[in-house]
């Protein structure tokens, strides 16, 4: 199975980037890839509860439900630990569907024939 | 204006209107999972980028696109659920 890395660096500094990311992530997922989102910089923020739910660009989903979406067809969240921690985020309150990786984990999913996309 | 149909002669029909990119997958996806193989599947799509998308994703799924109907921005797909 194809596999492809969604790499979104980006949270309410940039909401467009994020929402978009996370877009694309879903029409991976819903197309059978084996498709991961990688929460990294900034982007880790959207990996805690109730972050995202006032985040809604004009012309796409919310992202909240956008991450729902994902998680529902089978794509998972990794999230970058140092970025994690740097930020003081709980790991308490994780969405569903998210894991918090050590670099090792994205480098072995990609140099196992994953592709990357960054946001 | 009369409420959007099928007429391809289709089992189920889904209006996803102005969907897009992600959020039209994922519909379609949710939409179709439930359904047995084999079921005949019609979908009405406005989006400008349907027309490029809705046949890539039945390339890679496993779904037959059997028939492309319809203006710009405003086709109807004929698809039969693969196994």
């Amino acid at each position: 199975m194809a596999k492809l890395l969604i790499s979104i660096t980006n949270a309410k500094n940039d909401t467009d980037r994020a929402t978009v990311g996370c877009v694309v992530a879903n029409a991976s997922v819903a197309s059978g890839v084996d498709t991961v989102v990688f929460l990294s910089t900034e982007g880790v923020r959207l990996s805690q509860e109730g972050y995202a739910d006032d985040i809604h660009e004009e012309g796409f989903a919310p992202l909240k439900k956008l991450l729902t979406d994902f998680v529902d067809a089978g794509g998972a969240i990794w999230v970058c630990s140092p970025c994690f921690k740097k930020r003081g985020l709980d790991e308490n309150k994780l969405v569903l569907g998210a894991t918090i990786v050590g670099g090792a984990k994205a480098v072995e999913f990609l140099s196992t024939g994953g592709s990357c996309m960054t946001y | 204006m009369g409420e959007i149909q099928g007429h391809l002669g289709s089992d189920v029909f889904y209006d996803f209107e102005e969907m897009s990119c992600g959020d039209l997958l994922i519909a379609l996806l949710k939409a179709m999972r439930p359904l047995p193989a084999g079921t005949l599947v019609e979908v009405r799509a406005l989006d400008p980028g349907a027309p490029i998308d809705i046949p890539a994703w039945c390339r890679m799924v496993g779904h037959a696109l059997l028939v492309r109907a319809g203006g710009p921005q405003n086709t109807h797909y004929l698809i039969r659920k693969g196994g």
